[in-house]
Protein backbone atom coordinates (compact mmCIF):
# COMPACT_ATOMS: atom_id res chain seq x y z
CA UNK A 1 0.00 0.00 0.00
CA UNK A 2 2.54 2.39 0.86
CA UNK A 3 4.34 1.69 -2.56
CA UNK A 4 1.24 2.83 -3.98
CA UNK A 5 1.26 5.46 -2.30
CA UNK A 6 4.48 6.88 -3.37
CA UNK A 7 3.73 5.86 -6.35
CA UNK A 8 0.82 8.13 -6.87
CA UNK A 9 2.38 10.92 -5.13
CA UNK A 10 5.51 10.54 -7.89
CA UNK A 11 3.00 10.73 -10.35
CA UNK A 12 1.38 13.38 -9.30
CA UNK A 13 4.25 15.51 -9.25
CA UNK A 14 5.73 14.71 -12.40
CA UNK A 15 2.27 15.66 -13.61
CA UNK A 16 2.44 18.65 -11.58
CA UNK A 17 5.91 19.57 -12.72
CA UNK A 18 4.76 18.66 -16.55
CA UNK A 19 3.71 21.19 -19.29
CA UNK A 20 0.30 19.53 -19.68
CA UNK A 21 -1.09 21.13 -16.38
CA UNK A 22 -0.16 24.62 -17.80
CA UNK A 23 -0.94 24.33 -20.70
CA UNK A 24 -3.84 26.94 -21.76
CA UNK A 25 -5.94 27.02 -25.27
CA UNK A 26 -3.48 30.35 -26.42
CA UNK A 27 -0.59 27.60 -26.11
CA UNK A 28 -2.27 25.35 -28.49
CA UNK A 29 -3.68 27.78 -30.87
CA UNK A 30 -0.14 29.17 -31.10
CA UNK A 31 1.48 25.64 -31.77
CA UNK A 32 -1.33 25.23 -34.73
CA UNK A 33 0.29 28.86 -35.99
CA UNK A 34 3.77 27.50 -35.90
CA UNK A 35 2.53 24.44 -37.89
CA UNK A 36 0.80 26.48 -40.03
CA UNK A 37 4.13 28.36 -40.73
CA UNK A 38 6.17 25.32 -41.02
CA UNK A 39 4.05 24.28 -43.94
CA UNK A 40 4.20 27.47 -45.20
CA UNK A 41 7.99 27.55 -45.25
CA UNK A 42 8.20 23.79 -46.14
CA UNK A 43 5.62 22.95 -48.72
CA UNK A 44 5.13 26.45 -49.93
CA UNK A 45 8.76 27.46 -49.86
CA UNK A 46 7.52 31.00 -48.04
CA UNK A 47 11.39 32.27 -47.08
CA UNK A 48 12.03 28.43 -46.09
CA UNK A 49 15.64 29.73 -44.71
CA UNK A 50 13.95 32.64 -42.09
CA UNK A 51 10.24 31.44 -41.47
CA UNK A 52 11.34 27.31 -40.93
CA UNK A 53 13.06 28.38 -37.85
CA UNK A 54 10.67 30.92 -36.74
CA UNK A 55 7.99 28.61 -37.14
CA UNK A 56 9.87 26.12 -34.80
CA UNK A 57 10.64 28.70 -32.65
CA UNK A 58 7.01 29.69 -32.16
CA UNK A 59 6.08 26.36 -31.35
CA UNK A 60 8.66 25.85 -28.82
CA UNK A 61 7.76 28.87 -27.18
CA UNK A 62 4.77 27.64 -26.21
CA UNK A 63 5.42 24.74 -24.37
CA UNK A 64 4.60 25.49 -20.38
CA UNK A 65 7.45 25.86 -17.88
CA UNK A 66 10.62 25.23 -19.80
CA UNK A 67 12.44 28.39 -18.50
CA UNK A 68 13.90 29.59 -21.78
CA UNK A 69 13.85 32.92 -20.39
CA UNK A 70 14.35 32.80 -16.71
CA UNK A 71 17.07 30.00 -16.60
CA UNK A 72 20.78 30.59 -17.74
CA UNK A 73 21.13 28.06 -21.12
CA UNK A 74 20.77 28.22 -24.91
CA UNK A 75 17.25 30.25 -25.11
CA UNK A 76 18.43 32.66 -22.96
CA UNK A 77 21.64 33.46 -24.58
CA UNK A 78 19.94 33.53 -27.44
CA UNK A 79 17.29 35.73 -26.66
CA UNK A 80 20.02 37.70 -25.05
CA UNK A 81 21.49 38.32 -28.93
CA UNK A 82 18.28 39.11 -29.84
CA UNK A 83 17.23 41.83 -27.30
CA UNK A 84 20.28 43.59 -27.32
CA UNK A 85 20.51 43.84 -30.95
CA UNK A 86 23.21 42.15 -31.91
CA UNK A 87 21.94 39.58 -34.11
CA UNK A 88 20.97 41.93 -36.93
CA UNK A 89 24.23 43.76 -37.58
CA UNK A 90 25.53 40.27 -38.06
CA UNK A 91 23.25 39.40 -40.47
CA UNK A 92 23.92 42.94 -42.08
CA UNK A 93 27.89 41.45 -42.04
CA UNK A 94 27.28 38.49 -44.24
CA UNK A 95 24.29 40.79 -46.61
CA UNK A 96 27.35 43.23 -46.85
CA UNK A 97 29.87 40.30 -48.00
CA UNK A 98 27.29 39.13 -50.49
CA UNK A 99 25.86 42.73 -51.99
CA UNK A 100 27.56 44.29 -55.47
CA UNK A 101 27.39 47.69 -55.17
CA UNK A 102 28.26 47.85 -58.63
CA UNK A 103 25.21 49.21 -60.44
CA UNK A 104 24.46 51.86 -57.86
CA UNK A 105 27.84 53.05 -57.83
CA UNK A 106 27.07 53.37 -61.96
CA UNK A 107 24.10 55.18 -62.03
CA UNK A 108 24.12 56.62 -58.28
CA UNK A 109 20.60 58.69 -59.33
CA UNK A 110 19.07 55.32 -58.39
CA UNK A 111 19.33 56.33 -54.95
CA UNK A 112 16.52 58.48 -55.20
CA UNK A 113 14.15 55.67 -56.01
CA UNK A 114 15.58 53.54 -52.89
CA UNK A 115 14.40 56.62 -51.17
CA UNK A 116 10.94 56.75 -52.21
CA UNK A 117 10.07 53.49 -52.02
CA UNK A 118 10.44 54.31 -47.94
CA UNK A 119 7.11 55.97 -47.91
CA UNK A 120 5.61 52.50 -47.44
CA UNK A 121 6.73 52.84 -44.22
CA UNK A 122 5.58 56.46 -43.12
CA UNK A 123 2.13 55.64 -45.04
CA UNK A 124 1.71 52.37 -42.99
CA UNK A 125 3.23 54.55 -39.42
CA UNK A 126 0.25 57.23 -40.33
CA UNK A 127 -2.00 53.76 -40.96
CA UNK A 128 -1.21 52.28 -37.75
CA UNK A 129 -1.69 55.56 -35.63
CA UNK A 130 -4.99 55.77 -36.75
CA UNK A 131 -5.82 52.49 -35.57
CA UNK A 132 -4.71 53.66 -32.49
CA UNK A 133 -0.89 52.08 -31.78
CA UNK A 134 1.21 54.15 -29.83
CA UNK A 135 3.85 56.52 -32.21
CA UNK A 136 6.59 53.75 -31.20
CA UNK A 137 4.43 50.96 -31.92
CA UNK A 138 3.48 52.71 -35.09
CA UNK A 139 7.18 52.92 -36.48
CA UNK A 140 8.38 49.50 -35.79
CA UNK A 141 4.77 48.17 -38.03
CA UNK A 142 5.60 50.69 -40.64
CA UNK A 143 9.28 49.07 -40.84
CA UNK A 144 8.02 46.02 -42.53
CA UNK A 145 7.33 48.23 -45.32
CA UNK A 146 11.10 48.81 -46.12
CA UNK A 147 11.13 44.50 -46.82
CA UNK A 148 14.40 44.18 -44.70
CA UNK A 149 14.02 41.50 -41.94
CA UNK A 150 16.91 42.54 -39.99
CA UNK A 151 15.96 45.98 -39.95
CA UNK A 152 12.78 45.56 -38.68
CA UNK A 153 13.56 43.02 -35.80
CA UNK A 154 16.14 45.76 -34.73
CA UNK A 155 13.94 48.65 -35.27
CA UNK A 156 10.60 46.55 -33.57
CA UNK A 157 13.34 45.64 -30.55
CA UNK A 158 14.24 49.21 -29.51
CA UNK A 159 10.12 50.34 -30.04
CA UNK A 160 7.77 47.78 -29.19
CA UNK A 161 9.73 44.49 -28.39
CA UNK A 162 6.25 42.73 -27.36
CA UNK A 163 4.92 43.26 -31.10
CA UNK A 164 8.66 41.55 -32.62
CA UNK A 165 6.88 38.54 -33.38
CA UNK A 166 4.11 39.70 -35.26
CA UNK A 167 6.10 42.40 -36.99
CA UNK A 168 8.94 39.86 -38.01
CA UNK A 169 5.88 37.18 -39.41
CA UNK A 170 4.37 39.93 -41.50
CA UNK A 171 7.36 41.12 -42.74
CA UNK A 172 9.51 37.49 -44.20
CA UNK A 173 6.15 36.78 -45.11
CA UNK A 174 5.36 39.64 -47.43
CA UNK A 175 8.66 39.52 -48.46
CA UNK A 176 8.27 36.04 -50.25
CA UNK A 177 4.69 37.39 -51.53
CA UNK A 178 6.87 39.98 -53.48
CA UNK A 179 6.24 38.43 -56.80
CA UNK A 180 2.53 38.33 -56.50
CA UNK A 181 2.39 41.57 -54.77
CA UNK A 182 4.16 43.86 -56.84
CA UNK A 183 3.25 43.08 -60.41
CA UNK A 184 -0.40 44.12 -60.52
CA UNK A 185 0.65 47.44 -59.00
CA UNK A 186 3.93 47.76 -61.27
CA UNK A 187 1.27 47.37 -63.95
CA UNK A 188 -0.90 50.15 -62.69
CA UNK A 189 1.21 52.34 -62.60
CA UNK A 190 2.89 52.44 -65.81
CA UNK A 191 1.78 52.43 -69.82
CA UNK A 192 2.98 50.44 -72.06
CA UNK A 193 5.38 53.03 -73.72
CA UNK A 194 7.07 53.09 -70.00
CA UNK A 195 7.14 49.45 -69.39
CA UNK A 196 9.13 49.33 -72.71
CA UNK A 197 12.06 51.95 -71.97
CA UNK A 198 15.16 50.25 -72.53
CA UNK A 199 18.05 51.63 -70.72
CA UNK A 200 21.32 52.21 -71.88
CA UNK A 201 24.44 49.57 -70.53
CA UNK A 202 25.87 50.66 -66.67
CA UNK A 203 29.32 51.80 -67.09
CA UNK A 204 31.93 49.61 -65.62
CA UNK A 205 33.36 50.78 -62.40
CA UNK A 206 36.72 50.28 -60.82
CA UNK A 207 38.03 48.72 -57.98
CA UNK A 208 38.95 51.82 -56.45
CA UNK A 209 34.96 53.01 -56.75
CA UNK A 210 33.79 49.09 -55.15
CA UNK A 211 36.55 49.65 -52.36
CA UNK A 212 36.36 53.28 -51.23
CA UNK A 213 32.54 53.22 -51.94
CA UNK A 214 31.56 50.97 -48.28
CA UNK A 215 34.43 52.80 -46.27
CA UNK A 216 33.19 56.51 -46.96
CA UNK A 217 29.58 55.43 -46.90
CA UNK A 218 30.14 54.03 -43.41
CA UNK A 219 31.52 56.95 -42.10
CA UNK A 220 29.45 59.36 -43.96
CA UNK A 221 26.38 57.84 -42.39
CA UNK A 222 27.47 56.68 -39.24
CA UNK A 223 28.18 60.32 -38.38
CA UNK A 224 24.29 61.51 -39.64
CA UNK A 225 22.70 58.89 -37.90
CA UNK A 226 23.91 57.19 -34.80
CA UNK A 227 21.68 54.91 -34.12
CA UNK A 228 22.16 52.78 -37.19
CA UNK A 229 26.21 52.85 -37.03
CA UNK A 230 25.64 49.31 -36.40
CA UNK A 231 23.69 48.28 -39.08
CA UNK A 232 25.12 50.47 -41.38
CA UNK A 233 28.64 49.49 -40.06
CA UNK A 234 28.76 45.99 -40.36
CA UNK A 235 26.75 46.26 -44.07
CA UNK A 236 29.79 48.32 -45.15
CA UNK A 237 32.16 46.27 -43.31
CA UNK A 238 30.92 42.92 -45.42
CA UNK A 239 31.16 44.73 -48.37
CA UNK A 240 35.04 45.78 -47.83
CA UNK A 241 35.27 42.06 -47.02
CA UNK A 242 34.27 41.65 -50.27
CA UNK A 243 35.37 43.96 -52.66
CA UNK A 244 38.92 44.37 -51.34
CA UNK A 245 40.24 41.12 -52.58
CA UNK A 246 42.95 40.71 -49.74
CA UNK A 247 40.13 39.30 -47.70
CA UNK A 248 38.77 36.45 -49.02
CA UNK A 249 38.38 34.46 -46.08
CA UNK A 250 36.70 36.70 -44.32
CA UNK A 251 34.25 37.26 -47.37
CA UNK A 252 33.64 33.75 -47.64
CA UNK A 253 33.02 33.49 -43.36
CA UNK A 254 30.50 36.81 -43.42
CA UNK A 255 28.27 35.27 -46.37
CA UNK A 256 27.99 31.56 -45.66
CA UNK A 257 28.75 29.60 -42.25
CA UNK A 258 28.51 33.17 -39.96
CA UNK A 259 25.80 34.66 -41.76
CA UNK A 260 24.20 30.70 -41.66
CA UNK A 261 24.58 30.46 -37.85
CA UNK A 262 23.55 34.19 -36.91
CA UNK A 263 20.37 33.17 -39.40
CA UNK A 264 19.63 30.37 -37.13
CA UNK A 265 20.25 31.82 -34.00
CA UNK A 266 18.05 35.14 -34.93
CA UNK A 267 14.96 33.57 -36.23
CA UNK A 268 14.74 30.68 -34.23
CA UNK A 269 14.79 33.42 -30.95
CA UNK A 270 12.54 35.52 -32.98
CA UNK A 271 10.04 32.89 -33.67
CA UNK A 272 10.45 32.55 -29.51
CA UNK A 273 9.19 35.87 -28.84
CA UNK A 274 6.04 34.54 -30.22
CA UNK A 275 4.04 32.92 -26.81
CA UNK A 276 0.15 33.14 -26.95
CA UNK A 277 0.02 36.33 -24.55
CA UNK A 278 1.43 38.72 -26.50
CA UNK A 279 0.61 37.30 -29.94
CA UNK A 280 -2.90 36.03 -30.23
CA UNK A 281 -4.18 39.59 -29.72
CA UNK A 282 -6.69 41.51 -32.15
CA UNK A 283 -3.41 43.59 -32.92
CA UNK A 284 -1.30 40.93 -34.90
CA UNK A 285 -4.31 40.93 -37.66
CA UNK A 286 -3.92 45.10 -37.64
CA UNK A 287 -0.76 44.50 -38.25
CA UNK A 288 -0.48 42.12 -41.01
CA UNK A 289 -2.97 44.15 -42.58
CA UNK A 290 -0.58 46.92 -42.23
CA UNK A 291 2.06 45.16 -43.93
CA UNK A 292 0.38 44.42 -46.45
CA UNK A 293 -0.84 48.26 -47.36
CA UNK A 294 3.44 49.07 -46.94
CA UNK A 295 4.22 46.64 -49.17
CA UNK A 296 1.75 48.42 -51.94
CA UNK A 297 2.68 51.49 -50.79
CA UNK A 298 5.97 51.15 -51.00
CA UNK A 299 5.96 49.73 -54.55
CA UNK A 300 3.82 52.70 -55.60
CA UNK A 301 6.09 55.09 -54.18
CA UNK A 302 9.18 53.55 -56.09
CA UNK A 303 7.14 53.31 -59.22
CA UNK A 304 5.92 56.34 -59.45
CA UNK A 305 9.08 58.26 -58.43
CA UNK A 306 10.58 55.76 -61.65
CA UNK A 307 8.06 57.92 -63.71
CA UNK A 308 9.09 61.20 -62.90
CA UNK A 309 12.77 60.18 -63.71
CA UNK A 310 11.95 58.45 -66.76
CA UNK A 311 10.51 61.69 -68.07
CA UNK A 312 13.23 64.28 -66.46
CA UNK A 313 15.78 61.79 -67.98
CA UNK A 314 14.50 62.30 -71.96
CA UNK A 315 12.86 58.51 -71.34
CA UNK A 316 16.24 56.72 -69.99
CA UNK A 317 15.25 55.20 -67.52
CA UNK A 318 12.38 52.69 -67.03
CA UNK A 319 9.52 53.44 -64.26
CA UNK A 320 9.83 49.57 -63.45
CA UNK A 321 12.93 49.62 -61.42
CA UNK A 322 11.23 51.94 -59.38
CA UNK A 323 9.28 48.85 -57.26
CA UNK A 324 12.67 47.48 -56.50
CA UNK A 325 13.59 50.42 -54.33
CA UNK A 326 11.73 48.17 -51.33
CA UNK A 327 14.58 46.20 -50.69
CA UNK A 328 13.74 42.53 -50.88
CA UNK A 329 17.11 41.78 -51.83
CA UNK A 330 17.24 40.44 -54.81
CA UNK A 331 13.53 39.74 -55.26
CA UNK A 332 11.79 42.78 -56.00
CA UNK A 333 15.11 43.42 -59.01
CA UNK A 334 13.63 40.14 -60.33
CA UNK A 335 10.07 41.15 -60.42
CA UNK A 336 11.22 44.42 -62.25
CA UNK A 337 12.81 42.32 -64.67
CA UNK A 338 10.27 40.08 -65.42
CA UNK A 339 7.55 42.57 -65.86
CA UNK A 340 9.77 44.55 -68.09
CA UNK A 341 10.50 41.21 -69.95
CA UNK A 342 7.11 40.56 -70.56
CA UNK A 343 6.68 44.02 -72.46
CA UNK A 344 9.41 44.08 -74.33
CA UNK A 345 10.61 40.80 -74.87
CA UNK A 346 14.93 41.34 -74.73
CA UNK A 347 14.70 44.10 -72.63
CA UNK A 348 17.07 43.25 -69.63
CA UNK A 349 16.21 45.40 -66.15
CA UNK A 350 17.28 43.17 -63.55
CA UNK A 351 21.24 44.85 -63.64
CA UNK A 352 19.44 48.66 -63.52
CA UNK A 353 16.70 47.55 -60.74
CA UNK A 354 19.96 45.97 -58.37
CA UNK A 355 20.51 50.27 -58.09
CA UNK A 356 17.43 50.95 -56.54
CA UNK A 357 17.50 47.53 -54.56
CA UNK A 358 20.41 47.61 -52.97
CA UNK A 359 19.53 51.81 -52.13
CA UNK A 360 16.56 50.04 -50.55
CA UNK A 361 18.28 48.68 -47.80
CA UNK A 362 20.46 51.54 -46.96
CA UNK A 363 17.49 53.39 -47.35
CA UNK A 364 15.26 51.44 -44.88
CA UNK A 365 18.19 51.80 -42.40
CA UNK A 366 18.40 55.52 -42.94
CA UNK A 367 14.07 55.28 -41.95
CA UNK A 368 15.02 53.35 -39.18
CA UNK A 369 17.69 55.54 -37.91
CA UNK A 370 15.34 58.08 -38.23
CA UNK A 371 12.76 57.08 -36.27
CA UNK A 372 15.04 55.77 -33.74
CA UNK A 373 16.43 59.74 -33.35
CA UNK A 374 12.95 60.97 -33.16
CA UNK A 375 10.31 58.49 -31.50
CA UNK A 376 12.43 56.43 -29.21
CA UNK B 1 12.55 55.58 -23.03
CA UNK B 2 12.88 59.15 -23.93
CA UNK B 3 9.64 61.60 -25.26
CA UNK B 4 9.14 61.43 -28.90
CA UNK B 5 10.02 64.98 -30.75
CA UNK B 6 6.09 64.88 -31.97
CA UNK B 7 3.27 62.05 -32.78
CA UNK B 8 1.44 63.71 -35.37
CA UNK B 9 1.57 61.33 -37.69
CA UNK B 10 1.92 63.42 -40.95
CA UNK B 11 4.71 65.52 -39.60
CA UNK B 12 6.59 62.32 -38.59
CA UNK B 13 6.06 61.14 -42.31
CA UNK B 14 7.05 64.61 -44.06
CA UNK B 15 10.55 64.55 -41.48
CA UNK B 16 11.18 61.49 -41.93
CA UNK B 17 11.01 61.18 -45.89
CA UNK B 18 12.98 63.97 -46.32
CA UNK B 19 15.97 63.13 -44.14
CA UNK B 20 15.85 59.99 -46.65
CA UNK B 21 15.70 61.68 -49.29
CA UNK B 22 18.63 64.14 -48.38
CA UNK B 23 20.76 61.23 -46.65
CA UNK B 24 20.82 59.49 -49.75
CA UNK B 25 21.44 62.40 -51.97
CA UNK B 26 24.41 62.77 -49.92
CA UNK B 27 25.50 59.28 -50.16
CA UNK B 28 24.93 59.56 -54.40
CA UNK B 29 27.05 62.73 -54.34
CA UNK B 30 29.59 61.08 -52.34
CA UNK B 31 29.84 58.58 -55.03
CA UNK B 32 30.43 60.96 -57.73
CA UNK B 33 33.41 62.27 -55.65
CA UNK B 34 34.91 59.30 -55.83
CA UNK B 35 34.15 58.49 -59.29
CA UNK B 36 35.88 62.11 -60.20
CA UNK B 37 39.25 61.63 -57.50
CA UNK B 38 39.32 58.07 -59.15
CA UNK B 39 42.98 58.17 -60.31
CA UNK B 40 42.32 54.39 -61.86
CA UNK B 41 39.40 55.19 -63.99
CA UNK B 42 40.40 54.45 -68.13
CA UNK B 43 42.25 56.97 -69.44
CA UNK B 44 39.56 57.84 -72.43
CA UNK B 45 36.99 58.92 -70.03
CA UNK B 46 39.94 60.78 -68.06
CA UNK B 47 40.47 63.23 -71.44
CA UNK B 48 36.56 63.45 -71.79
CA UNK B 49 35.88 65.48 -68.39
CA UNK B 50 38.83 67.19 -69.08
CA UNK B 51 38.14 68.64 -72.47
CA UNK B 52 34.45 68.16 -73.05
CA UNK B 53 34.14 68.43 -76.73
CA UNK B 54 33.06 64.96 -77.45
CA UNK B 55 31.96 65.90 -81.48
CA UNK B 56 35.16 67.10 -82.57
CA UNK B 57 37.35 64.12 -80.94
CA UNK B 58 34.86 61.86 -82.56
CA UNK B 59 35.33 63.48 -85.94
CA UNK B 60 38.59 63.55 -85.90
CA UNK B 61 39.40 60.00 -86.52
CA UNK B 62 36.15 59.23 -88.92
CA UNK B 63 38.22 61.62 -90.99
CA UNK B 64 40.65 60.45 -91.24
CA UNK B 65 39.96 56.71 -91.03
CA UNK B 66 39.14 56.11 -94.95
CA UNK B 67 42.60 56.84 -95.78
CA UNK B 68 43.94 54.35 -93.35
CA UNK B 69 40.96 51.80 -94.06
CA UNK B 70 40.30 51.64 -97.51
CA UNK B 71 44.03 50.00 -98.32
CA UNK B 72 41.85 46.60 -95.64
CA UNK B 73 38.37 47.28 -96.73
CA UNK B 74 37.72 44.84 -99.87
CA UNK B 75 36.66 46.23 -103.28
CA UNK B 76 32.76 47.21 -103.33
CA UNK B 77 32.38 48.64 -100.23
CA UNK B 78 32.38 51.99 -100.41
CA UNK B 79 34.13 54.94 -98.21
CA UNK B 80 31.25 56.09 -96.49
CA UNK B 81 30.74 52.30 -94.79
CA UNK B 82 34.31 52.28 -93.87
CA UNK B 83 34.12 55.61 -92.41
CA UNK B 84 30.75 54.37 -90.27
CA UNK B 85 32.96 51.38 -89.25
CA UNK B 86 35.85 53.49 -88.14
CA UNK B 87 33.65 55.53 -85.99
CA UNK B 88 32.12 52.85 -84.06
CA UNK B 89 35.81 51.25 -83.96
CA UNK B 90 36.99 55.38 -82.78
CA UNK B 91 34.16 55.14 -79.85
CA UNK B 92 35.93 52.18 -78.23
CA UNK B 93 39.31 53.93 -78.25
CA UNK B 94 40.53 52.03 -80.96
CA UNK B 95 42.23 53.24 -84.49
CA UNK B 96 42.04 51.96 -87.96
CA UNK B 97 45.64 50.84 -88.19
CA UNK B 98 44.73 47.83 -85.64
CA UNK B 99 42.28 46.85 -88.43
CA UNK B 100 43.09 44.50 -90.72
CA UNK B 101 40.15 43.57 -92.88
CA UNK B 102 36.93 44.64 -94.04
CA UNK B 103 34.59 42.56 -95.47
CA UNK B 104 30.60 41.16 -95.70
CA UNK B 105 29.71 38.14 -94.66
CA UNK B 106 27.91 35.94 -96.57
CA UNK B 107 24.31 36.67 -95.69
CA UNK B 108 22.02 33.66 -95.04
CA UNK B 109 17.89 34.83 -93.84
CA UNK B 110 17.70 31.27 -91.66
CA UNK B 111 20.68 32.10 -89.87
CA UNK B 112 19.67 35.35 -89.12
CA UNK B 113 16.23 34.43 -88.05
CA UNK B 114 16.98 32.00 -86.01
CA UNK B 115 19.24 34.39 -83.74
CA UNK B 116 16.90 36.71 -83.67
CA UNK B 117 14.63 34.55 -82.22
CA UNK B 118 17.62 33.18 -79.57
CA UNK B 119 18.07 36.70 -78.70
CA UNK B 120 14.39 37.80 -78.04
CA UNK B 121 13.74 34.44 -76.25
CA UNK B 122 12.34 35.87 -72.68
Amino acid sequence: MELLNAFAVSLQSVWADSGFSAFTMGNGIMILVGLLLLYMAIVKEFEPLLLGPIAFGCVLANFPRTGFFTEPGLMQAIHYGIANEIFPPLIFLGIGAMTDFGPLLARPVTLLLGAAAQIGVFVALVGAMLLGFNVQEAGAIGIIGGADGPTAIYLSIQMAPHLLGAIAVAAYSYMSLVPLIQPPIMKLLTTQKEREVAMEQLRPVTKFERVCFPIVAAIVISLLLPPIASLLGCLMLGNLFRESGVMDRLSDTAQNSLCNIVTIFLATGTGMTMNADDFLVPQTLMIIGLGLVAFIAGTAGGVLFGKIMCRVSGWKINPLIGSAGVSAVPMAARVSQVVGMKAKPGNYLLMHAMGPNVAGVIGTAVAAGTMLAMLK
Amino acid sequence: MSHPVTTNPLIIMLINMTVVFLVLTVLGLVINLIHIIDPTKPKQEKQEEAAPAPAEAAAAPVESAPAAGTAAAEEGISPEIVAVIAAAIASYGYGMEQVRAIRPLPRDAWKNSGRAQMANRG
